[in-house]
């Protein structure tokens, strides 16, 4: 049987292996993205990985910054290099932990702002294109991240938990296309559909072509997907077309840089979601 | 041994890859590291085990960061297969020919997820043929480097 499967006929075993991720995506598509205990254990296995490649890459990067500095003041007489490399290497830690400083004390500030339980979260993995239609958090099921918690940060929302492991869990942001969030504009209150457009940000669907919206409308989350706090920010209008039918195209320029998305909050527990404030 | 290699193998260009995607984002965007580790197994090895590393390749990414689990590995295990039998068939020892595989197995990725997605009834937005383009011309440069270096391996 093996050496049917290995040399004689190398197709079978295509036409096995194809099923097989067929099946596996099947049964993804038709959970609506529940639980998939394969995917969680091959995330379980590999997540260490992340973590451990994470905290070198920083450890490199850290030591990399530092022979940067140390080469460009060997020009200088020994003793003003001695000064010039440790005040050098001083200034960048401080300025590493001052901008640290700041992104986390924005993430406490909204942690304790907000009426919700949240646990925040590093960003240890994105798409192998660098997109960041899904990213891989180090918070898991064990710190109590569950399926459909909505993911923030201090500049507006970030996406949901599709898939949470013990020690790491899968988000998928609002640039994904098979992503939705239900959002209102701030201003007139006009209600829609956000959906992902990949790396170009996202768009407003079924906004009627007599809705008042204009560029530079503020769009935040409306509640009524029963997943995100309502009155979060998004994004903000960035073009009005015409789009398909009787609606408008409305394009959106989302609030977070995902290309510097580093950490985030997982709302853990959202009581009261709905009559959550704008922060 | 083979499999402990191959598996280490994957392990490597995991990790490789969330650290290009993480600190030089703009290299990730156009190099895919597990295609060209698909690649190289199909152009040195049976197709059989390339479809094996395509299937164990692409759960890695799906479990990762991949929208659909199956989805990648369903497209590396195609990739695997075809590389593997396009390289039973020819010569492909040669930087041309391999840059001209690599460079065609990177710009079939996205197609093929097009047409799963489709097939599935999810969304999916194409890059552009630039974009395409560029990813296929930086695999295609990544991917002669690693088999040069791969060759140099004991």
């Amino acid at each position: 049987m093996a050496d049917l499967l290995t040399e004689r006929k190398p197709y079978l075993l295509l036409l096995i292996l194809l099923t097989f991720h067929l099946g596996l995506m099947s049964s993804v598509i038709k959970s609506g993205g529940q639980r998939s205990i394969l995917g969680e254990a091959i995330m379980s296995l590999v997540s260490p990985f992340l973590k451990v490649a994470d905290w070198a890459g920083r450890g490199v990067s850290g030591a990399w910054h530092s022979y940067v500095g140390l080469r460009g003041v060997e020009q200088e007489n020994h003793q003003l290099r001695e000064q010039a490399e440790a005040l050098a290497l001083r200034a960048q830690v401080a300025e590493e932990s001052r901008q640290e400083l700041t992104r986390l004390r924005a993430l406490l500030d909204l942690r304790e702002s907000v009426p919700w339980t949240t646990v925040a979260a590093r960003v240890i993995a994105r798409g192998v294109d660098g997109s960041a239609r899904i990213v891989t958090l180090d918070r898991g099921s064990r710190d109590g991240v569950a399926l459909n918690q909505p993911v923030i940060t201090p500049r507006g929302i970030v996406g949901r938990v599709i898939e949470a492991a013990p020690g790491a869990c899968k988000v998928q942001t609002i640039l994904d296309p098979n992503s939705g969030v239900a959002g209102l504009i701030q201003r007139t209150r006009v209600q829609g559909m956000v959906v992902g457009t990949g790396e170009r940000g996202c768009k407003m669907d079924y906004v009627s072509e007599l809705s008042n919206v204009e560029v530079g409308d503020v769009v935040v989350t409306s509640g009524l997907d029963q997943i995100y706090p309502k009155g979060y920010t998004i994004g903000v209008v960035a073009s009005i077309g015409e789009g398909e039918g009787l609606t408008k195209l409305v394009e959106l320029r989302p609030e977070v840089d995902f290309r510097r998305l580093e950490e985030v909050l997982v709302v853990l527990k959202a009581e009261g979601a709905s009559e959550g404030r704008v922060p | 041994m083979k499999i402990g290699r191959s598996l280490l193998a994957l392990g490597a260009a995991a990790l490789a890859q969330a650290l290009l995607s993480r600190y030089a984002p703009l290299v990730a965007r156009y190099c895919d590291l597990f295609t060209i580790l698909v690649v190289y197994y199909g152009l040195t090895c049976p197709p059989t085990t390339a479809m094996l590393m395509g299937t164990g390749a692409g759960l890695v990414e799906d479990s990762l960061v991949g929208p659909v689990l199956g989805m990648n590995g369903f497209k590396k295990t195609l990739i695997g297969y075809l590389v593997g039998t396009f390289g039973s068939l020819f010569v492909l020892n040669q930087a041309i020919p391999r840059f001209g595989i690599l460079f065609a197995a990177t710009v079939v990725d996205p197609l093929a997820e097009l047409g799963l997605s489709v097939a599935m009834g999810q969304s999916f937005v194409l890059p552009g043929t630039l974009d395409l383009l560029q990813r296929g011309l930086g695999s295609g440069v990544l991917g002669l480097l690693f088999f040069w270096v791969a060759a140099r391996l004991p």
